[in-house]
């Protein structure tokens, strides 16, 4: 029973699948397959149309220049709903059935680690994990070799936000409010580097994901006496934090990570969110910067509908621009492997969004460096250049 | 031969008293029939010996065993098994299977690994099964699942049930209840059966006074928790209290 | 006397066994995405041991759980821990892991004393919660909830490394499964579990002891779901609380439902079904539907799944496993066919 209804799958697998098997798996004459796995259907599925539409919107643009040496860029979208048994097989679809020539893009951290085998195996590179966690340049893991991460990791946005808040004021009292789950796992990681090279102790509280009620926390913090407070959260933590304080008559300087880089930060948290610093690990849509006028541009160029617009769809964006630049260093025939080469070879490549993004066979962060943003009169306003 | 002694006992659910300083004995190889109206605590008492309820006033003995200190899945150790008066089958096992589970006390853990291991046991369990449904002539019915079967197959399953764990004594809820003549002379002869070839006491609680009068060597009449009358079945019949209570009723009706 | 298993034809047993280890040869023999293949269904073999034991417990003894996600990554981080951090072999760990879930088991079989139906279900589902806490709270051992790597299994010396090697390990541990679960099943223990869903009272006049036997039929299903756990861990080699989600086990009591409750090879069926329909069906017919249609991709294959879900139950209230016995009786009558259902 079990075998003939596998059997019967099979073989009407096998009709639809049989593509053709060119030098490289999924580059052919006029084409190059690439993967992406999102979520769709799951906790996150408002990323999973936004981000994929911002990569489609470059990849585009590119393909009516005439590709990439010739090759009309496709990618394959399949749905993991943030669960990284579903991502496994997802990527085992692509690599192995789909032969797509590489993964793009993987939202999530369990998800990108859950798949770090499958990479291995296949020697499918991965570049533009849609993640913040540090570990995906962690060279020492498993298929570190494979994955080309785009971000600046939590870890790193963690440390460089408590570098800047003591070089503003040598005695601040630091506290920092995290997510219990990878995230803020992500986030400790970070702070303990800072307070081991600084010598400084952070007052560290952790909420439950999806908590909004932060009143404990708060409290703690007031009573511990922080100066400084660094929020690791999304977009709803802040706002309720930052209200809670100014409820409380508490009224420290407030800091966040890049998911609260958000303009709904500064709408919501209204007069309490004036002067909230976040990191960001890319230029903002609506700046000046090279790829956010060319964003703009083919944005009203193709009608891309309001809703979309923003800095996740931006972001799509730019990891697009990233694997675009790998996909033409990989040269005329390209190979996985020299992708891989193609792209260890970006050497302060400034695409005009992200840091100069460096790639070597022994780093694959590609850049470390974050702006901040500070909420002036309720704007986001970019206040340095790109620090690390 | 064991006996089962019923002294004083008083069972009252909160208000309602269903048992009422009942005391009666039953010797052992003796069929012994409970009548009486619904509601008169026949079920109850049923209910006592079992442990489903815990009477508040007086002892049930069986075989020189404190019953009242038992709980209600060591009775069938003390040699008491019992049948439903709504049927109690397991409608998606076997007919077998549901025979074997009564014979659940006789098979020891150390079989039941036996029994994964090897086919020895394995037999050895279904001969349990096929020698009380050879008993009741129902062996052709042992594959079938319980669902769906006859009333009367899924009757006499239940009464197999009982009888697999080797009881000394049965407590027989209304067997009779919604069959025909036919099959309620069938049953009688069953009744019999069990007592006479397996030697088994048998403690009846039946309507059907043709049933009743027929097969029993004692009869105890129930009103309303309180015991009417108690002797030969021709007594009982005809003492006075109880054609007041059952006979008198249907005048009225 | 005639003993009831000789109607009971067993040669296909070891011809299904004998198919089921030639298959990932026949895979690789059609198919160059054999690998994608063996993925799923060394998948579905691991739930297949978890459902089996479930299947015991809340298709057999009426007991729903809702927290078998949790069963499972408990083995898998207790397996994890054992042989990544303590050195335990992973072949002792097979052992050991599925007895710590089997205590954890019992443990959450004593509120099953005293409720059932859908509290149950709630008090196992909260339970599932309080394990994803633990896990996330215990970051010593399990890094929290960035999730940990762990070993592939080794077993004398032999590392299973890819998915060719584990299919095999799986399969092996999934037929052992499936054979002591049908023992268990088809024995004392397996007839008393039943007693207890369909009539308690008569359970306990047939010397049914309920409190032992409801906290047996969790501490059994625990041991299944731990083992299930151990294999898990070291053969996707990464864990994280994002793997064992409380809609996991939602999909586990779907699986049992599928298959046709209180029958193991039900609920081999089923979790075959589900999984099948999940990772392979559905996103091939996603792919066909959005070549067609140029829908967004993730919803078509939840109304997919749903879909096919909704139309099954409907017309299959038995489960697979029912329409494979009526397919049989059919056949075995034929061409004097009855009009007569089987149950």
């Amino acid at each position: 029973m079990k075998k003939a209804t596998g059997l019967f799958i099979l073989t009407g697998l096998l009709v639809m699948g049989c593509g053709n098997r060119a030098s490289a798996p999924g580059v052919s004459e006029d084409k190059i397959l690439i993967g992406n796995v999102q979520d769709l259907s799951g906790p996150m599925k408002e990323l999973g149309a936004v981000l994929p539409a911002g990569s489609n919107l470059y990849f585009r643009y590119v393909n009516e220049n005439g590709g990439v040496h010739g090759r009309q860029i496709e990618m394959k979208v399949e749905d993991h709903q943030y669960n990284p048994q579903k991502a496994v097989a997802a990527a085992k679809k692509l690599i192995e059935k789909d032969q797509v020539f590489c993964l793009y893009q993987v939202i999530g951290t369990s998800p990108c680690e859950a798949i770090r085998p499958i990479l291995a195996e296949s020697g499918t590179p991965l570049v533009a994990p849609a993640t913040q966690s540090g570990s995906m340049s962690d060279m020492s893991r498993e298929a570190a070799d494979l994955i080309f991460h785009t971000d600046t990791g939590y870890d790193k946005q963690t440390r460089i936000l408590v570098d800047n808040i003591l070089a503003d004021n040598v005695n601040a009292k630091i506290g920092l409010i995290y997510q219990d789950d990878d995230y803020g796992e992500n986030v400790l990681k970070g702070a303990a580097v800072a307070e081991s090279s600084t010598g400084v102790a952070i007052q560290k509280e952790a909420y439950q994901r999806g908590a909004t009620d932060f009143a404990g926390q708060v409290a703690n913090l007031m009573k511990g006496g922080a100066t400084h407070v660094i929020i690791a959260g999304v977009v709803k933590e802040p706002i309720i934090v930052m209200k809670t304080a100014a409820a409380m008559g508490y009224a420290p300087k407030f800091y966040g990570t890049s998911p609260t880089m958000d303009h709904r930060v500064s709408l919501a948290a209204g007069p309490a969110g004036e002067g909230f610093t976040s990191a960001n690990f890319a230029s903002l849509w609506n700046s000046d910067a090279v790829a956010a006028v060319l964003y703009r541009e083919l944005c009203s160029k193709y009608e891309v509908p309001e809703a979309y617009m923003g800095m996740y769809h931006f972001y799509g964006f730019i990891t697009a621009q990233v694997l675009v630049e790998g996909l033409e260093r990989a040269g005329q025939y390209p190979t996985r492997e020299r992708l891989v080469n193609g792209l260890e070879t970006l050497n302060n490549w400034d695409g005009g969004a992200f840091p100069p993004i460096t790639y070597s066979q022994t780093d694959h962060a590609g850049t470390e460096s974050v702006i901040l943003v500070e909420v002036k009169e309720g704007v986001q306003t970019v206040i340095t250049d790109w620090i690390d | 031969m064991a006996d089962l002694h019923i002294n004083n006992l008083r069972m009252q659910f909160s208000g309602v008293v269903a048992l009422d300083n009942v005391s009666f004995s039953v010797s052992g190889g003796e069929i012994f029939s409970l009548i009486g109206s619904n509601g008169s605590g026949k079920s109850t008492l049923f209910n006592c010996i079992n442990g489903f309820n815990r009477p508040q006033k007086g002892t049930i003995e069986f075989d020189n065993i404190n019953l009242l200190s038992k709980q209600p899945h060591e009775i069938i150790q003390s040699g008491i098994a019992r049948t439903f008066q709504n049927i109690q089958n397991i409608p998606f096992m076997t007919v077998l299977d549901n025979i074997l589970l009564g014979a659940h006390h006789r098979i020891d853990s150390k079989a039941t690994i036996k029994r994964w291991l090897s086919r020895s046991q394995r037999e050895a369990e279904e001969a349990m099964g096929l020698e009380i449904l050879d008993f009741l002539g129902i062996a052709n019915y042992e594959q079938k699942y319980m669902t769906g079967q006859p009333y009367g197959i899924q009757k006499l399953t239940e009464i197999a049930r009982a009888l697999v764990g080797k009881p000394k004594l049965i407590l027989m809820d209304e067997p009779a209840a919604g069959m025909n003549d036919q099959e309620t002379q069938e049953i009688a002869k069953i009744i019999s059966e069990i007592r006479d070839e397996l030697g088994i006491t048998v403690l009846v609680v039946e309507h059907d006074m043709s049933l009743v009068m027929s097969i029993s060597d004692r009869v105890c009449a129930l009103d309303s928790g309180k015991i009417l009358a108690m002797g030969k079945p021709d007594d009982v019949k005809n003492h006075p209290d109880v054609i007041k209570a059952f006979l008198g009723d249907s005048d009225d009706a | 006397m005639k003993g009831r298993y000789e109607d009971e034809n067993l040669t296909w047993i070891p011809l299904l066994i004998v198919g089921i280890f030639l298959l990932p040869f026949m895979l690789k023999g059609i198919t160059y995405s054999y690998k994608y293949y063996l993925f799923v269904l060394n998948m579905a073999g691991i739930y297949i041991i978890l459902t089996v034991g479930l299947d015991l417990l809340s298709g057999y003894t009426g007991l729903i759980s809702l927290g078998h996600s949790a069963f499972l990554a408990i083995g898998a981080y207790t397996s994890a821990i054992l042989v990544d951090q303590v050195g335990i072999p992973f072949i002792l760990s097979l052992v050991i892991s599925p007895l710590i879930v089997g205590i954890f088991g019992f443990l959450i079989g004593f509120p099953a004393l005293r409720i059932t139906g859908m509290y149950l279900g709630l008090t196992t589902m909260g339970f599932g919660f309080i394990v994803k806490r633990l896990i996330i709270a215990l970051r010593v051992w399990t890094k929290g909830a960035g999730g940990l790597e762990v070993s592939p299994p080794v077993i004398f010396g032999f590392t299973f490394n890819s998915d060719w090697d584990n299919y095999f390990l799986i399969f092996t541990c999934a037929i052992i499964a499936v054979v002591v679960g049908r023992r268990i099943g088809k024995s004392k223990i397996g007839r008393a579990l039943m007693a207890i869903r369909d009539s308690e009272q008569a359970a306990e006049a047939t010397g049914v002891h309920l409190a032992k036997y409801k906290m047996l039929a969790f501490f059994i299903s625990g041991l299944f779901a731990g083992f299930a756990g151990a294999l898990f861990a070291h053969t996707s080699h990464f864990i994280s609380t994002d793997h064992f989600d409380i809609i996991l086990s939602i999909y586990f009591i779907i699986m049992i439902l599928v298959g046709g409750v209180s029958s193991i090879y039900g609920a081999v069926l089923g979790t075959l079904f589900i999984v099948l329909l999940d990772y392979l069906f559905v996103p091939e017919l996603k792919d066909l539907i959005h070549g067609v249609f140029n829908i967004e991709g993730g919803d078509i294959q939840s109304l997919l799944f749903g879909l096919i879900m909704f139309l099954f139950i409907i017309f299959q209230p038995t489960g697979l496993y029912g329409m494979w016995i009526k397919m049989k009786i059919y056949w075995k009558l034929f061409p004097f066919n009855p009009k007569k259902r089987l149950i």
